[in-house]
């Protein structure tokens, strides 16, 4: 990771060092030509992509942007929008559910389920990286198997285990004499309905956290384990003085990554009993400007909420991406 | 974000979809307008209504085609999606709207404001089947005098009750709030096993027979305006009834409070309910799924408050035609599939009452005891919700199931929740002006 990143570094300082040994003349023309040929071939070779990009992602994004300042009605043939300035907006950030329900809402799910996600995912990647080959596989199988699971049906089967005096985990309870189940229902909390979310999304995310680390686990030599061992180092010592240090960039990936997932979670949320807009203090922005945009048929708001949603998204990478390279700097 | 991209994908699947069926129909467009010699006509069902549609619209196909040569494309639509899909396809225009389509009675509204729907209204009047429609059910479709469809089926919600849990307890079949009270108590008392009355907090049909029969209206009109009624007195008392089941008689428990239709319906297949209100095409469904209540079910229209019946909201499905260039064509079908022998054959096959007082009136005479009680709640108490896009809207935003699950969790006394939803409402109405 490391390496792609601050890859380009080394060699431009080639070429700069090589660049005053060729001042012949003759040769200014091919070099002019080599320097265009340079500056040209990778946007040329990024060209595609790019282009995919741009139709898939930022003319959407152009479009949203455009439909979060318009009031628009569907109309047979092509809708009608009234370019309303930046009203939506206005009435978005100045509105009481958004601060005191939607944004903590999805603020602590989202920090709660990153911390949780890359803790057990970093766990699990310790404890497969120190398994053998076979153990290791069987392991490996059944965690991805939890990621490979679509949300849906991971959400249902997370649903039918807290169901309300009927699901495992409510009867349990009732027979353990925690809960009253025929006056329990968690659904309709806002503490409760989280932590099951939070459940659902730590269990189908921590996969994926699992295999990057492992990846990055297994390519910090072993010398360096011994040389700490030698020095008296304990296991936590060793832990937090040499894997964490020499695999952070992984870290810093699975973070952000994370992040930007835990905070648009929508499914999830959605699906569960009161979720799909009933029970307004289980909001959070996904559902939020899903309702405002579909059920509503103002899809100003939804607009513009999602508009909020990325700017979010993009503070957060913006901030994750700096450290990254500044990681990367020090590193050289 | 993603779900811009998705929907783009699908209006653009949709759009392809729509070309290719599309395609074979271009030449012959001087002719006559019913002989349908070469034409497709695409036609959106929904699905689960029938439990098995397939074999009943190839039998429709058949005798089209026989009838006029046009050939019938059934696409079958999901109950929950069906809204956003036929959104997407009204905003792509005459290529991407299905030519026929079942539209549900409350989606009416919407979809004639933006234009895609063809004004029937004259030729119902021609072919004569005008006198014959249910008054109810033809309201329901009709904006400003102009009819947007021909009803095609409708649904009624009654109390369904297990006869023999009743005949064990020698309770009788209620015919006022207090006697379903105190029979919901006593079964309480006498079969701890079962849910003597769900109270469930995500079946907005079931709360709105309280409020009409306390005296109270979802919302009113006045010279074009729409404005909230739920937090009237009447309304309120309603309310306050309807959730006192759960809140201080406890006859529904906790689980029931985010319960929706559906699973009230599993709970009846699982033989848990004692009585509940619900549909007229649920018993057949429960039965199917429990065959050891068979002949244990019996019904009874929604008791008044003091007598009488409560209204309870006459819902159902019209058949529309899109303003398509093969919109004659698609009037012929619609009158195939609504009238005579196919309009019987549906109702039959799905439990549901057709849309015409002559065939309906036929069903009646059947004397089944567990359709007969349903009709007469049709026919004699039968309620619309308001007839404006704006209550399409406050229903996919859930306002009732939102004010009924904070009563029923204590988070809110029934008139904070009432005027809470009222505003809400009121905000939604304002919006659409």
């Amino acid at each position: 990771m490391k390496d792609t990143l601050v890859g380009g570094g080394p060699e431009e300082d080639t070429t700069a060092r090589r660049r005053p040994a060729a001042p012949r003349p003759e040769h200014e023309a091919a070099l002019r030509k080599k320097k265009l040929v340079g500056l040209t071939r990778p946007w040329l070779l990024l060209a595609p992509s790019l282009l995919v990009l741009a139709g898939l992602l930022l003319w959407p994004l152009i479009q949203v942007g455009k439909l979060s300042m318009q009031d628009y009605a569907v109309k047979f043939g092509g809708g009608v929008g009234t370019y309303t300035g930046f009203d939506h907006y206005t009435d978005l950030l100045t509105s009481e559910l958004l601060w005191q329900t939607v944004l903590p809402n999805t603020a602590f799910f989202a920090i709660a389920c990153v911390g949780l996600t890359v803790a057990l995912g970093t766990l699990v990647a310790l404890l497969l990286n120190r398994l053998g080959p076979t153990w290791r596989l069987i392991c490996s199988i059944a965690i991805l198997a939890a990621w490979a699971m679509p949300a849906v049906t991971g959400t249902y089967v997370w649903i039918w285990l807290f169901q309300p005096q009927d699901g495992m985990v409510s009867q349990i309870a009732g027979s353990m004499g925690l809960i009253d189940p025929e006056t329990t229902n968690w659904f309709t909390e806002r503490g409760p309905f989280y932590a099951i979310a939070t459940l659902n999304v730590v269990h189908h995310g921590f996969p994926f956290v699992a295999i990057t680390v492992l990846a990055g686990l297994m390519t910090i030599p072993k010398e360096l384990y011994e040389a700490g061992e030698l020095d008296g180092a304990n296991a936590w010592q060793r832990f937090w003085k040499i894997t964490v240090p020499t695999i952070k960039p992984v870290f810093l990936v699975v973070t952000i990554l994370s992040t930007i997932w835990d905070f648009k979670v929508f499914t999830q949320i959605y699906l569960m009993p009161g979720g799909d807009g009933a029970n307004e203090e289980v909001y959070n922005l996904g559902v939020f400007s899903y309702i405002q945009a579909f059920a509503k048929n103002d899809y100003g708001t939804g607009a513009a909420s999602a508009v909020l949603l990325t700017l979010l998204l993009l503070a957060i990478t913006i901030v994750y991406i700096r450290t990254l390279f500044r990681q990367g700097e020090e590193d050289l | 974000m993603k779900r811009r991209v998705i929907a783009a994908g699908i209006a653009m699947t949709l759009g392809l979809t729509a070309t290719a069926c599309g395609s074979d129909d271009g030449s012959d467009s001087g002719d006559k307008a019913t002989d349908g010699k070469g034409k497709t006509l695409t036609v959106w069902i929904m699905e689960g209504t029938n439990p098995d549609a397939r074999p009943f619209f190839k039998e429709a196909e058949k005798a089209f085609q026989k009838k006029t040569g046009a050939k019938i494309h059934v696409e079958y639509q999901q109950w929950a999606t069906a809204q956003k899909k036929f959104t997407t396809a009204i905003e792509g225009g005459e290529d991407q709207v299905p030519d026929v389509a079942e539209v549900g009675t409350t989606w009416v509204p919407q979809f004639a404001e933006t234009g895609a729907l063809v004004d029937v209204t004259d030729d119902v009047k021609q072919s004569g089947l005008n006198d014959d429609l249910v008054e109810g059910l033809k309201d329901a479709g009709t904006l400003d005098g102009k009819q947007y469809g021909m009803p095609w089926y409708a649904g009624v919600r009654s109390i369904v009750y297990r006869k023999d849990v009743f005949e064990k307890h020698k309770l009788k079949a209620p015919t006022t709030w207090k006697e379903l009270q105190s029979a919901a108590k006593t079964l309480k008392d006498k079969e701890p096993g079962m849910i003597p009355f769900p109270v469930a907090g995500g079946a907005e049909m079931f709360a709105t027979p309280f409020i009409w029969g306390a005296g109270g209206e979802l919302a009113t009109e006045s010279g074009g305006k729409w404005k909230s009624g739920i937090n009237s007195p009447e309304a309120v008392k309603g309310i306050e009834f309807y959730t006192g089941l759960a809140t201080k008689d406890k006859v529904s428990p906790a689980k029931v409070n985010t319960w929706t239709e559906k699973e009230v319906g599993d709970a009846w297949g699982k033989g848990e309910v004692a009585m509940s209100v619900n549909g007229n095409w649920t018993p057949k469904a429960i039965v199917e799924a429990n065959p050891d209540l068979k002949g244990k079910l019996a019904a009874v229209p929604i008791p008044g408050q003091t007598g009488g019946m409560s209204k309870s909201f006459l819902g159902g499905s019209y058949l529309s035609t899109f303003n398509t260039d093969k919109k004659d064509l698609a009037w012929e079908f619609v009158k195939m599939l609504t009238t005579g022998d196919f309009a019987a054959k549906w109702a039959d096959e799905t439990n549901y009452f057709p849309g015409q007082n002559s065939e309906l009136k036929k069903i009646e005479a059947k004397k089944d005891p567990l359709v007969e009680p349903f009709a007469k709640q049709m026919l004699e108490a039968g309620a619309t919700v308001p007839k404006t896009k704006a209550y399409g809207e406050i229903q996919a935003s859930k306002v009732i199931p939102g004010m009924v699950q904070s009563i029923l969790t204590g988070k809110s006394s029934v008139q904070e929740a009432a005027d809470k939803a009222a505003k809400d409402m009121d905000a939604i109405f304002a919006k659409d002006k």
